[in-house]
């Protein structure tokens, strides 16, 4: 299958359930909304490193702001249910609260799961914070030197996608790059989907464990990586020089696959030889996005 | 959507009517009939079913319009617990009396005690939104304990008074002596008001929670919240000090 010339290469990312949270965050203005989403989302590309994955979503229009201010939406994933209200915690608290003007709420109301955050981070308020229950629903009012912060005490979680990708196979690594940027602004501010390594674009895609080191759980992609072709057994056809990978996450299937596919295109251009993915053999992940069913031109491998 | 069960006054009241045991407990999957045999009290005949003095139609979803000149009625969704409850016009005394959960929504204005708690009770609503769009009379949410309280008009005197907690909102001016022997709880001022003696200023600034209150009663209820409202910034009063003092009086202010 080609695309514009590119080939789609018949195979299939393979992705992780988690869990999910949606994090809406309000602040004064537009830029203080956004400094504490983006204070909240750092360093949390990859659960193997980061305990966490996250990213802003998109931004809220004001119809969809809870108080009226400026907002921005954030997924939040883990790989289990008990590591979301740690992290939650620890991350509102030291990024959300301390930020000022912002205000923080629950954006998965109808989830049935729900992890107390507000009810933990009310303690900091050392018995001056204020409960305010609005349309069924509980607010702690923490008195700080800034004047007050309001978070919701429950947040919902449901189960999401993790670990979507594709990649970006290139003659050059500007042609790779700008592929790469093509395919993220087609992707980006979509509901329900995120890109959570910096820009959205990871250089460094990994295979399952390593090749010297009993320990590691990760290690560089080799197959992949153009400057070991004639060291290893590459993957990667004649005149690829750079390859960069997409690594999208999602509430659930359909809207990644739904970004994959506009991603895809966008990434169809000049200097572009091959679009790949990167799975286990099916052995890991339940969910499979195959390239060419998404794109529309093959069938389930 | 259904819009539930329509009760229409078949005449006008000339006398006082107690509602209170009408939509006391559960209601919400009771279809006409069988709430036009909950009891009324009528000043001066005695006890007579609801269906005597209204028409009921529709059917049950989990919602009841009050239609017709309810000045007379006193005690309208006392106690009520659930559900979605819209009177048309005005109501009498005691509206919402201990409400503990549910909607109370009055397109009209509310006598005294709207939401507050009965003679012999120590609380009064615990729970769920009651809204008057005209205004209220006195003692509008006393001893409250939780819930929200929106008043679209003025509130007479004591407002909130010995309020446990919760929230009023006045959308017009206060009456005096508002909060008086509060414990909790917030009485938001959007029109004028006068800061009773034992509550102290505390700081001017702009509460995150008002937001989201009045971004609900204005996507919910469509009552008149003003750009002015969100943009504005507030007094902050901590009171009653002569009670346990962990009240607030929130007054607007365009500074």
């Amino acid at each position: 299958m080609n695309l514009r010339g590119v080939f789609i290469e018949d195979t299939f990312a393979e992705a992780f359930t988690m869990r999910v949270a949606r994090i809406l965050i309000t602040g004064r203005s537009a830029r203080w909304a956004r400094e504490a989403a983006l204070n909240l989302t750092g360093f949390a590309t990859s659960v193997i490193g980061c305990k966490c994955e996250a990213a802003i979503e998109r931004e809220l229009p004001l119809r969809e702001s809870p108080d009226g201010r400026p907002g921005i939406s954030v997924l939040f994933m883990t790989m289990g249910k008990d590591d979301m209200g740690k992290r939650l915690i620890e991350r509102i608290g030291q990024t959300v609260l301390t930020c000022p003007t912002t205000a923080c709420y629950d954006g998965l109301p109808e989830a049935p799961d729900r992890v107390g955050v507000g009810s933990a981070l009310r303690h900091f308020g050392d018995g001056f914070q204020i409960s305010k229950v609005l349309g069924g629903e509980r607010f702690w009012r923490i008195p700080v030197m800034e004047g007050e912060f309001l978070v919701q005490e429950k947040f919902g979680m449901q189960k999401g996608v993790g670990g979507g990708n594709f990649l970006i196979l290139a003659r050059s690594a500007d042609a790779a790059l700008e592929a790469a940027e093509a395919a993220v602004d087609a992707m980006s501010s979509r509901t329900g989907v995120i890109l959570p390594f910096p820009g959205g674009v990871v250089r460094s895609g990994s295979k399952v464990g390593s090749l010297r080191s009993k320990t590691m759980i990760a290690s560089t992609n080799d197959a992949y990586c153009p400057t070991l072709r004639a060291v290893t057994t590459s993957a990667l056809p004649e005149q690829v020089n750079s390859v960069l990978e997409i690594v999208i996450n999602g509430t659930d299937a359909p809207a990644i696959s739904a970004a994959m596919r506009a991603g895809i295109d966008a990434a169809c251009r000049d200097g572009v030889l091959a679009i790949s993915a990167g799975n286990y053999n099916g052995k890991l992940g339940p969910h499979h996005f195959h390239l060419r069913e998404i794109m529309g031109g093959g069938e389930p491998a | 959507m259904s819009e539930g069960v329509v009760a229409r006054l078949r005449q006008r009241l000339r006398h006082q009517a107690d509602l209170g045991e009408v939509l006391a407990g559960g209601w919400t999957g009771l279809g006409p009939s069988e709430l036009a045999v909950r009891p009324v009290y009528l000043e001066g005949s005695g006890t007579v079913p609801l269906g005597e003095l209204f028409d009921l139609r529709g059917e049950p979803a989990g919602r009841i319009r009050f239609e017709g000149d309810l000045a007379r009625a006193d005690r309208l969704a006392a106690g009520l617990a659930e559900g979605e409850v819209i009177v048309e016009g005005s109501v009498g005394a005691q509206a919402g009396l201990g409400m503990a959960g549910g909607t109370l929504r009055i397109q009209g204005s509310a006598g005294p005690l709207a939401g507050a708690a009965g003679p012999a009770a120590r609380r009064g609503m615990t729970g769920g939104e009651l809204i008057i769009r005209g205004s209220a009379g006195a003692e509008t949410g006393a001893r409250m304990r939780r819930g929200l309280l929106a008043i679209g008009g003025q509130a007479e005197a004591y407002a909130g008074h010995a309020m446990i907690a919760g929230t009023i909102l006045i959308f017009g001016d206060a009456g005096p002596d508002v909060g008086l022997w509060s414990k909790r709880g917030s009485v938001v001022a959007l029109g004028a008001i006068e800061i009773p003696a034992t509550y102290r200023y505390a700081c001017t600034y702009r509460p995150a929670h008002l937001g989201l209150t009045l971004t609900r009663l204005r996507a919910r209820y469509g009552l008149p919240v003003k750009k002015r409202h969100f943009a504005g910034r507030y007094h902050r009063y901590s009171g009653d000090l002569a009670d346990l003092g962990k009240g607030e009086i929130l007054e607007w202010t365009a500074e």
